[in-house]
């Protein structure tokens, strides 16, 4: 590792986001993969089958065979499709998920490096701009799709989503007015105290909110109107096939885990536990390592709580939903905001 | 290193303005709507390097993923064939051609001519917290201005949307 | 800032907020405790509520301070601004009485709310000392016009009116904000005594002129100025008629108090170098322009117009040419405490007398569906309080003495001829303005002509038209001759005796500094 140390700051400071970028990505692609794999598992468990057990042990091939299929099958593009964005569309529901993950911490250090990508210190709203961006990808593959149930499911994910992003955006406002910066390593600083420090005890109904919120941005059940089948015949990504309707797939899945990592570092204490010292950053190796392992265990925790609300939830009507998000969870935000204001006001 | 991205993110954001309102390759107002989101994603670059990040990271939230994000939708609820089919009138074209080029000169004259100003001191520093600051305490009156103007926003499109009782 | 500062603001503000205030108790009472109560009922309340707010800010706004006043360089208040604020708060007040016969829209708190909350923003005009918060009050006061011009919904050209006004203003406003960006960029602050502090001696400068040309753009459209007039003879005949007559008396008041506080406080004079001085702060051939063409083609096309709320438009124009002959005056320090208060007084007064003129136009075209002038016929005779009142009005546009319109003119027009270095334009613009007096007496004249001489033999056909209505209810003494009455006597009042506003307004000038 010599050569490392010869490198100067900069050319150090590459390299190293380069692997981390790298192993991050990788990561979360493994983990949305066994996260399909996990739902399908879950699913028949719910539902009292047994579910996919050919490919391998336990089935755990799946994923593998899975991605075969998609390479393997015709790439059909029907003849009424608009084309540049029938090809934009599933590149764009990929990439959001993806970049979102470049702001969070998952791990405290890995020897001298911080494990963030990078600390931004307008984290947050680095994650929510990119999040907001992902809407971009439903709506073209709705747009680009050029027939009537696609189109439908992209105009309801719009207005879903923009709707939805409103109540998300406000819910987490008493969470940074306690912590007082939007970088996301100083919330879990914040939360490292002990248990009762983590925000999901501090601030209950924020946590509520971003949780409804996050389902919604995903297109998760209760909320996963844009691709209702009964309704929609399958929502925006009717016409797609092949490796594209993987793209969408996949996507949907990356957003998950993104919310997941999103909503532990907000509200679950981050790569923090507070018992046996690792609330604080790791001094060894060993420590750094077990704090990405907690990290990943809470996102995965979460990801199962997602799956089972799917299986276990019917859907809202079109018209709840828009209550539910104006009229029920906006007003409830912004009360929280202002409650939030007047405490630390009072305190002060 | 800076001054080159300035001029690759300037360069893509005229190149996409331009897009916006003329592109020759699409009369699709849903083309123009992405030139527009990616022209704003590209002002965001611009911010950044200004280190104006919270600037940067609201761009993108709030115009490139809200705002634009509406407009989609309403384009794509109006029936846009006619807007496809039309041709540009010829004596349109030369003439908006003609008042573009003399806007051009005039300003290329204007801004060579002009004697640049010794840079101002910025106003407003790039930390969300001293931007914060700024904006409730000397700046409050004009913050409290934009909020009634968006109240009387909100007014109004309830009141142009919706129908008369009777 | 600490806490004694938001007290200031609050004491500073209180007038605006009041107002605003007043808006949502509007809204408010409207939505919830008039729910599912009598059109009618429910828009007595909205002007008495409108008017309970505007009887306290105006409380307030007596209460004048003794010396100017400023909150951190953003807002200015002193015993010109309140004076100007209580002109606008009047104003919206009667505009909210003439709207008690608004039976077009069901949305009565929305109409009302958005009336008070347009007023703010006027008001916020009138107070403006920082760039951001004149950009705030014209968009403020532009996006609460937009949908009142569209109120009535069943009319063909409302959309229209609205549509046109919206698109106009939206363009001014980005070119105003992009002349804005360079006055920033070329001095380095947003406050206008702070511009003109950093722009004084530089000489010429081409991005300078830039600067101010691209900034006129959005009080040329505020106040209707030719070129950027096309929006208002649509708006004025599109919109409802009390609507029509706000835009007219206050948005045309606040616009030119604004331009009039911009141009004296945010641009440099102009050096006393000859001739080539009057190009230096680049804002006076400029205005000079748009006075002139402003001035002609809002004379002769009035000429032409079959329509009393489309003439009453072109007139607006013609004398926003006018006005800005007394901005002209507004360049060198000696003649500037002179010619603001003629500004001032000239704005006042076309403000009441537009909107009595407005008050009429609403009053025939309730009951004879429009205003086309001849639609008129007769109107001394079925409604002679408000046909005197018309005539009153209408003179007093044209400039006829002993009506409010004759001293303003006579102020104005001295004004300008006392503006120093610029003595040739400023007499030449005089002149051509008494040129086109007769084309105004012309015209007005007409409109009279058919009110009390021409007997009205083709009636306009129609259950409601005039004379065929079962009720002859023209002569009702409705709110519109009320209102009408109330302007013409303020009218003729500030006509025999200019000092009772032209005293307060010089001293008001003298106390806030020029």
């Amino acid at each position: 590792m010599d050569w490392l140390n010869q490198l100067n700051p900069t050319q150090q400071f590459v390299i190293f986001s380069a692997v981390k970028a790298l192993v991050a990505v990788v990561v979360l692609l493994s983990i949305v993969a066994y996260t399909v794999l996990a739902e399908r598992k879950i699913c028949a468990a719910i539902q009292d089958r047994i579910g996919p057990n050919r490919a391998g042990p336990w089935g755990l091939l799946q994923p593998a065979a899975d991605a075969i299929k998609a390479f393997l099958k015709e790439d059909f593009i029907p003849a009424h499709v608009r084309k540049v964005y029938f090809w934009l569309a599933p590149a764009l529901a990929m990439t959001p998920a993806l970049l979102t993950i470049a702001v969070i911490p998952f791990g405290s250090q890995l020897g001298a490096q911080k494990m963030v990508i990078a600390d931004l210190n307008v984290g947050v709203l680095y994650t929510f701009g990119i999040v907001s961006l992902g809407v971009y990808g439903i709506v073209l593959a709705g747009y680009a799709a050029n027939s009537k149930y696609p189109f439908l499911g992209g105009i309801r994910a719009s207005a879903q989503m923009i709707s939805y992003e409103i109540a998300m955006g406000l819910s987490v406002i008493p969470v940074f007015l306690l912590v007082g910066s939007l970088n996301l390593s100083r919330v879990i600083e914040y939360q490292a105290g002990g248990l009762f420090d983590w925000l999901v005890f501090k601030q209950p109904l924020a946590f509520a909110i971003f949780v409804a919120a996050a389902f919604a941005e995903t297109n998760r059940l209760p909320f996963d109107l844009p691709e209702a089948e009964q309704e929609l015949a399958g929502g925006y990504n009717v016409e797609y096939s092949a490796i594209k309707f993987a793209m969408f797939f996949l996507g949907e899945y990356a957003n998950m885990v993104a919310a997941s990592a999103l909503m532990v570092t907000l509200f679950l204490g981050g790569w923090t536990l507070p018992w046996a010292g690792l609330n604080q950053p790791a001094a060894t190796l060993a420590g750094g390592l077990a704090h990405v392992g907690i990290f990943l265990a809470k996102v995965l925790g979460v990801l199962v709580v997602f799956i089972w609300v799917r299986w276990m939830w019917p859907r809202f009507r079109y018209d709840q939903l828009m209550d539910l998000g104006w009229k029920r969870l906006l007003p409830l935000a912004l009360a929280n905001v202002l409650f939030t204001a007047t405490f630390l006001w009072a305190r002060a | 290193m800076q001054a080159a991205l300035f001029y690759i993110f300037a360069a893509l954001a005229l190149v996409c303005g331009f897009l916006v309102v003329a592109n020759p390759f699409s009369r699709n107002p849903v083309t123009s709507a992405m030139c527009l989101v990616l022209t704003l994603v590209w002002l965001a670059g611009l911010f950044v390097l200004l280190e104006a990040f919270f600037l940067g990271a609201v761009q993108i939230l709030i115009y490139a993923g809200a705002v634009m994000v509406l407009f989609l939708f309403v384009i794509m609820l109006l029936d846009l064939r006619a807007e496809e089919r039309r041709r540009l009138k010829r004596l349109g074209l030369v003439g908006g051609g003609l008042v573009a080029a003399a806007l051009a000169v005039l300003l290329r004259g204007v801004i060579h001519e002009a004697a640049p100003a010794a840079a101002a001191p910025p106003a407003v520093e790039g930390t969300t917290e001293a931007l914060g600051r700024l904006l409730f305490t000397r700046y409050l009156l004009p913050f409290e201005a934009v909020s009634v103007l968006l109240l009387v926003a909100m007014v109004g499109v309830v009141l142009l949307s919706k129908k008369e009782l009777k | 800032m600490n806490n004694a500062a938001y007290i200031q603001l609050f004491k500073l503000a209180g007038p605006e907020m009041l107002i605003a205030l007043a808006a949502l108790a509007v809204l408010l009472v409207d939505l919830t405790l008039m729910r599912g109560a009598p059109v009618r009922a429910r828009r007595v309340i909205a002007v008495l509520l409108t008017g309970v707010g505007g009887f306290a800010a105006a409380l307030y706004l007596l209460q004048v301070p003794l010396r100017a006043v400023s909150w951190g360089g953003l807002w200015a208040v002193d015993p010109l601004t309140q004076l100007v604020k209580l002109g606008l708060v009047g104003l919206a007040v009667l505009t909210a009485v003439l709207s008690l016969e608004a039976d077009y829209t069901d949305h009565v708190g929305e109409h009302f709310a958005l009336l008070l909350l347009a007023t703010v923003g006027l008001m916020v005009m009138a107070g403006a000392a920082d760039l951001v918060l004149v950009f705030l009050g014209l968009e403020l006061t532009g996006l609460s016009l937009y949908p009142l011009v569209a109120l009535n919904k069943a009319g063909p050209r409302a959309t229209e009116a609205a549509l046109k006004y919206f698109f106009f203003g939206a363009l001014a406003a980005a070119v105003t904000l992009f002349g804005f960006s360079f006055l920033y960029g070329l001095s380095g602050t947003t406050n206008l005594a702070g511009i003109a502090a950093a722009l004084r001696g530089r000489g010429f400068d081409p991005l300078l002129a830039l600067a101010v040309v691209f900034s006129l753009v959005g009080f040329g459209f505020k106040v209707a100025a030719v070129p950027f007039h096309l929006w208002a003879p649509d708006a004025y005949q599109g919109a409802p008629t009390p609507v029509a007559a706000f835009i007219a008396s206050g948005s045309k008041l606040a616009g030119f108090f604004l331009l009039g506080r911009f141009v004296a406080l945010a641009l440099p004079e102009s050096g006393d170098a000859g001739r080539a001085a009057l190009f230096t702060p680049g804002w006076v051939p400029a205005v000079a322009v748009l006075a002139l063409a402003s001035m002609v083609l809002g004379n002769l096309a009035a000429l032409a117009q079959r329509d009393l709320k489309r003439l009453l438009a072109y007139s607006a124009i013609a004398h926003a040419g006018y006005l800005l002959l007394a901005v002209l005056a507004l360049n060198g320090a000696a003649n500037r405490p002179a010619a603001l208060a003629a500004l001032v007084y000239y704005a006042g007064t076309y403000a009441l007398a537009g909107l009595g003129a407005f008050a009429v136009a609403g009053h025939v075209e309730r009951h004879a569906g429009a205003a086309a002038l001849n639609h008129l016929t007769g109107l001394g005779r079925r409604a002679p309080w408000l046909a005197a009142g018309l005539a009153v009005f209408l003179l007093s546009l044209a400039g006829l003495p002993p009506l409010a319109g004759f001293p303003a003119k006579f102020y104005v027009f001295a004004a300008a001829l006392n503006t120093p270095h610029a003595g040739a334009v400023s007499l030449g613009l005089v002149v051509v303005a008494l040129l086109l007096s007769p084309v105004g007496f012309y015209y007005y004249l007409r409109v009279l002509k058919l009110a009390f001489v021409t007997e009205s033999e083709k009636r306009p056909a129609g259950p409601d038209a005039p004379g065929n209505s079962p009720q002859g209810g023209e002569n009702r003494f409705g709110v519109e001759t009320a209102v009408a009455l109330l302007a013409a006597a303020g009218v003729l009042g500030l006509g025999l005796f200019p000092q009772w506003l032209l005293g307060p307004l010089q001293a008001a000038v003298r106390e806030a500094g020029g």
